[in-house]
């Protein structure tokens, strides 16, 4: 809506991008790091969806759609990766995962 | 005026959501807040006039991703599991550095991206408009993200097949309800624990199967 | 005096909400009764008829009986997370009401919003958080199962489910609810030409639910209770009200869908003939109420079909039931929006403009007869564990 300034939505955005960024450096728990991500992509988008509103562009808006689809297929294989890693090391903290081959 | 106390809400929403995400120890609580946490993104996409891409949002991140996210968690019993913290050293070092950096980026967004025209027209961005746009301008990332897809859907397969030492998988492809101990009696096909562990092999008890059977074959 | 948007934005929306909420909750109250009704009748039993004259006061007599009994907490139990699942699916189950129109316009459609069913889609697919909640925070191993069955169980019908609405939206070119029930006037119901995607919805459906033969959350031959195990009082019977309710907006997602909604007419050669909208909206109020009635009549037909469900199929074992989600009504659907796409291109394109929808009414007939023909062959003989042999034998003898 007219009503609110597109700046407010950037700075949302950057604010819950150093929160993805502060749990990826701070945090052992591998889902939790990759909840993490999740939530930088969100940040993202909503830059994206922001700024498209401002120019008044599709272009932004399709981008977030791809954004939404390779973040579906992403966490499908790094779900699928935390539990083969669960499988071998009784684990998922990513301190743990030090080995290229197991 | 009504809007920018929903934006005030809501971003205050997003924001205490996403700190209880990494800051929670518990893997299940950080899923539910990151789930609430994306509720709010919803709500900024509609400020923001895009409704389609608001119920996008919620069906693709709340109801799929994030569904998994959980079922994951839960399959591998993680909740229980007490993480260790990291040491003081990268928590300090993580936390300086990134609010340095939130801060260098608020910063740069006041300083060089400030936007001062702001848009007042109303913007089109329903389904149609989207969907043409997409299958015109944008056709080959769509099948490249398709293909894309397909590969995530075959890689998250071959990953989350339980191997033994030499890569063969022992179980079949993991299954959802199947916890299976380890080294617990497990049917080949279905990857269910069979019932009849200590029974003959299949092969065996057709040969004394019940005489209808042999009659009809 | 009210000023008028006031009214028109805030006053009318709640009291047409409060007006559905309190027919849905009439309609739980009722299905409760039916339920055991119907299933009592398929079993050859009586069913409950001690309380009032056949039985009927026994829709007040069961939510009072939850409402007084002890509301027991585990030990154990995440406190929060205990007392928030039974919340959850409520809120979802009970907004989409608010999105769903029950009568002709614009009396009965009590918000116009012009995604309405991608946000129905949308809301319908939070529900499943609170039972994964609750199955989580009782500290119940079965009510852990049952969270995680539902998870999946989600998550894979979750897909058949929206594909199964595409066809309609490619028909219609909308996702406005009320549009889509206007176009099966002046065309056909769209379960003819949609008979497929009807069918896969009509499955997905009772997945989402996880009504029988598709309730393995909750199986109670499996999982002792599954996700409500611990839960018992007031909190019980919220997640009953929350699986009536989505039935509910599921019966009425159906018919609007597939079944011409409040209508029952068509427009034949630019007449208006029966109880169009049109003719609806020229009786006014009476028209609205006739158009609510008959769309109220067709959802509850789709609610006893539950119970016959129920009371017909045995339940899936689960590695079956996710084999028939994810290999069979995904591709089914996947087909179903090719063909729909070519034929309704290929009818456009001639002198009949009808003829692609009738071409999809006979794919329609022939993926379902096929379908049928397929389970009365039934499956290869295989054989089977000595175990179950034995039991044949002496169920023989």
């Amino acid at each position: 809506m007219p009503g609110i300034p597109t700046n407010y939505f950037l700075i949302l955005s950057a604010i819950l991008f150093t929160i993805g960024v502060c749990g990826v450096l701070t945090r052992r728990n591998g889902i939790t790091i990759f909840m993490s991500i999740e939530l930088m992509v969100n940040a993202v988008n909503l830059t994206f969806v922001a700024y498209a509103r401002q120019f008044h562009s599709l272009h932004g808006l399709i981008f977030v759609f791809f954004v939404m689809a390779i973040a579906a297929a992403e966490a499908a294989v790094g779900l699928a990766i935390f539990i083969a890693l669960y499988h071998h090391r009784d684990t998922i903290d990513v301190d743990e995962a030090n080995l290229m081959h197991w | 005026m009504v809007e920018l106390a929903v934006f005030f809400v809501f971003a205050a929403v997003a924001v205490i959501f996403a700190l209880v995400v990494i800051l929670h120890r518990n893997p299940v609580v950080s899923a539910l807040s990151l789930v609430a946490s994306f509720f709010a993104l919803a709500v900024m996409y509609v400020l923001l006039e895009a409704p389609f891409l608001a119920a996008l949002q919620v069906i693709v991140y709340a109801g799929a991703i994030m569904v998994l996210f959980l079922f994951v968690i839960m399959l591998l019993n993680l909740q229980h599991q007490r993480e260790e913290t990291t040491r003081p050293i990268q928590q300090a070092l993580g936390y300086v550095f990134s609010a340095a950096f939130g801060i260098g980026l608020i910063f740069y967004l006041i300083k060089y991206a400030w936007i001062r025209a702001e848009q007042t027209t109303p913007f089109n961005s329903d389904a149609r408009a989207i969907g043409i746009r997409l299958f015109e301008a944008y056709v080959f990332p769509f099948e490249m993200v398709s293909i894309l897809l397909l590969a995530a859907i075959v890689g998250a397969l071959l990953l989350s097949q339980r191997t033994d030492l030499r890569g063969r998988p022992t179980t079949g492809v993991d299954h959802p309800s199947g916890q299976n101990p380890e080294g617990a009696a497990a049917s080949p096909r279905t990857g269910q624990p069979s019932f009849d562990a200590g029974q003959p092999s299949p092969a065996a008890a057709s040969r004394r199967a019940d005489p209808h059977h042999e009659g009809a074959k | 005096m009210i000023p008028e948007p006031l009214m028109r934005y805030l006053v009318w929306p709640t009291v047409k909400f409060l007006v559905a909420f309190v027919i849905v909750q009439v309609v739980v109250a009722a299905m409760t009764y039916i339920e055991r009704r119907v299933l009592a009748f398929m079993q050859a039993r009586l069913g409950p008829n001690r309380v009032g004259p056949w039985g009927l006061f026994q829709a007040i007599a069961d939510p009072v009986k939850l409402m007084l009994k002890e509301d027991i907490v585990p030990a154990n139990a995440e406190k929060v997370g205990y007392f928030l699942g039974p919340m959850l699916p409520l809120i979802p189950a009970f907004v989409v009401f608010c999105l769903i129109p029950f009568g002709p316009p614009p009396t009965f459609v009590v918000t116009h919003v012009n995604v309405g069913l991608l946000l129905i889609l949308a809301l319908t697919s939070t529900g499943v958080y609170g039972i994964i909640l609750g199955g989580w925070a009782s500290n119940n191993k079965f009510s852990l199962m049952g969270g995680l069955r539902s998870a999946a169980q989600m998550v894979s019908y979750e897909v058949p489910f929206g594909l199964s609405i595409v066809g309609v939206l490619m028909l219609t070119g909308s996702f406005d609810l009320v549009r889509i029930v206007r176009y099966q006037e002046s065309h056909a119901w769209n379960v003819l030409p949609q008979l497929v995607g009807c069918f896969i919805f009509l499955v997905a459906m009772t997945a989402e639910n996880n009504r029988a033969p598709f309730d393995l959350p909750e199986a109670e031959s499996e999982l002792v209770a599954g996700f409500h195990t611990e839960y018992s009082g007031m909190k019980f019977a919220f997640y009953f009200l929350a699986e009536y309710a989505a039935m509910l907006v599921n019966s009425c997602l159906m018919v609007s869908l597939f079944f011409g909604g409040w209508s029952l007419g068509g427009v034949i050669m630019g007449r208006q003939v029966g109880l169009t909208t049109v003719n609806l909206q020229h009786l006014g109020l009476l028209g609205g109420v006739i158009g609510a009635t008959i769309f109220l009549v067709k959802v509850m037909l789709f609610m006893v079909a539950y119970i016959w469900f129920r009371g017909t199929f045995p339940r899936f074992r689960f590695d079956q039931f996710m084999d028939l989600g994810l290999k069979w009504m995904i591709p089914l659907s996947l087909v179903n929006i090719v063909v729909t796409g070519i034929l309704i291109l290929a009818g456009a394109g001639t002198r009949y403009p009808a003829m692609g929808e009738v071409v999809l009414t006979l794919f329609g007939i022939v993926v379902i007869a096929a379908v049928i023909l397929f389970l009365m062959k039934g499956p290869k003989p295989k054989a089977r564990p000595a175990g179950v042999a034995h039991a044949r034998r002496v169920s023989e003898v």
